[in-house]
């Protein structure tokens, strides 16, 4: 009992040093990229993009690698289902209305929609992710990451065309440099510490890796949450919705893509056969219920959340 | 009657909120102050770039709510008004009661904003206002 406590308690610590040490990090690259003279529209679109993914991205990525890959599997497939049912599902009920745009629905939600089909498709059709999977899920992200990019040059364009731009020189110093390795170190460190825990308390539980990634999801996915969450109450509805498309789309993209650039994945076929089907599912029912009106109410909301319970409850009692 | 009126909105329900103000108003001169609170907080592990990006997006919300009243308030048919913005951070009941207060007007004019789920899953910036403001309140009833 003593035990499965200080596991826990180790793991929501793991989780919130890995949440402040991606924070820390991208700050810090965003700040080492624009003193390089990289493009800021490129470092926001990528800042955003992958600043609230990082510990779904780490933990994946660590537990590939260090031999416990249904942990990491579970947690990619995991946060997505659960950022579309549950994250957006909840802020849809606190927020009484999230509204969207057209445009925004047509680029994010394909994408986070081929994403998700591309993946189960190559699942379906080979049981592991391999190396070539790796490259065409890299390149689907660079592909995005383009028109991401591009929407936001012609906004800007737009802006610059009335208002004076600020352009502003930055030096690179040494404290941003060591808050950039910090943040790494830190998210290293936590990540492999949050796997730990994860394959620890699932053998204690005596439930499957994939599950305990499954399960994981709910903590790596916090920052998504309250950016979500937050952001819904405010009424700064494209952040809510984008949010969760982007991190869809990374988590899968990257997040699956970069580890099996360097080892073969392999898949239980529970994940292949459920799980995944499962995000695709999610992934069109959000798009059905946003695409009636371009908005998401109270009651669309109960309806992500109630897929969502269902699919946990099934997933628990059922395929556990 | 009133000299000095706040109009405070988040953005929602501005045509009846300004509706009923021009109506207390009608011919007398009167100083009109809008004002727009960015509430800039935030919980625990939420990023801090989502942060700043919350906070500018908010901010050049409130811009453009003000000058929309501002392009209302100071048109030549309401010659009699002199209208002001205020664009502030922070916790809005907080800030519009300060507001209020450091501006010695004699009425806050305000929507109630939210049905009743809302009230309590949100909470109603109107009734934290109504306990603590330094003058008269006068709730336009959106919803």
């Amino acid at each position: 009992m003593f035990e499965l406590f200080i596991l826990i308690l180790a793991l929501i610590i793991s989780l919130i040093i890995v949440i402040k040490a991606a924070d820390v990090f991208v700050d810090s690259i965003v700040e080492i990229g624009l003193a390089l003279g990289i493009s800021e529209i490129i470092l926001g679109v990528t800042a955003s993009a992958v600043g609230t993914s990082l510990p779904e991205f780490g933990s994946a990525m660590i537990a590939i690698l260090t031999g416990s890959p249904d942990v990491g599997v579970g947690c990619a497939i995991g946060a997505n289902i659960w950022n579309i049912a549950g994250i957006l599902g909840v802020s849809a009920i606190f927020a009484g209305l999230i509204t969207t745009k057209m445009e925004e629905v047509r680029r994010d939600g394909s994408m986070a929609f081929l994403t998700t089909l591309t993946i189960t498709v190559a699942l379906l059709l080979m049981g592991e992710i391999s190396f070539v999977v790796g490259i065409i899920l890299i390149i689907m992200y660079v592909v995005y990451l383009w028109i991401l990019i591009r929407a936001q040059k012609s906004s800007k364009d737009r802006e610059i065309e009335c208002c004076e731009v600020d352009e502003k020189n930055r030096d690179l110093n040494k404290k941003t440099i060591l808050m950039a390795v910090l943040g790494l170190v830190g998210l290293a460190i936590g990540c492999r510490a949050i796997v730990y825990c994860t394959v620890e308390l699932s053998v204690m539980a005596s439930i499957p890796e994939v599950l305990a990634g499954i399960l994981l999801a709910f903590g790596t996915t916090a920052p998504e949450f309250f950016t979500v969450l937050t952001s819904a109450k405010k009424g700064l509805n494209s952040l809510a919705i984008g949010t969760v498309f982007g991190s869809n789309i990374f988590n899968i993209l990257i997040g699956l893509g970069i580890p099996s650039l360097l080892v073969t994945i392999p898949v239980e076929p529970i994940t292949i056969y459920f799980d995944a089907p499962v995000m695709v599912f999610m992934t069109l029912l959000l798009l059905f219920l946003i695409k009636r009106g371009m908005k998401l109410t109270r009651v669309e909301g109960i309806i992500l959340v109630a897929s969502y319970i269902i699919y946990i409850v099934t997933r628990l009692t059922i395929f556990s | 009657m009133h000299e000095k009126i706040m109009v405070a909105t988040m953005g929602e329900y501005m045509d009846e909120i300004m509706k009923y103000t021009l109506d207390i108003i009608q011919e007398r001169k009167t100083e009109v102050i809008g004002i727009y609170v960015v509430e800039t907080s935030t919980p625990f592990l939420t990023p801090k770039k989502v942060k700043e990006m919350m906070a500018t997006e908010l901010r050049d919300q409130g811009e453009e709510i003000l000058e929309s009243m501002r392009q209302e308030f100071q048109s030549s048919k309401h010659y009699m008004i002199n209208f002001k913005k205020l664009l502030r951070e922070g916790d809005p009941a907080e800030e519009i009661v300060k507001a209020a207060e450091e501006e010695g007007v004699d009425l806050i004019i305000l929507g109630t904003g939210k049905d009743i789920i809302d009230k309590r899953l949100l909470g109603s910036v109107s009734e934290k206002v109504v306990h603590s403001a330094p003058c008269n309140i006068m709730l336009i009833k959106t919803i």
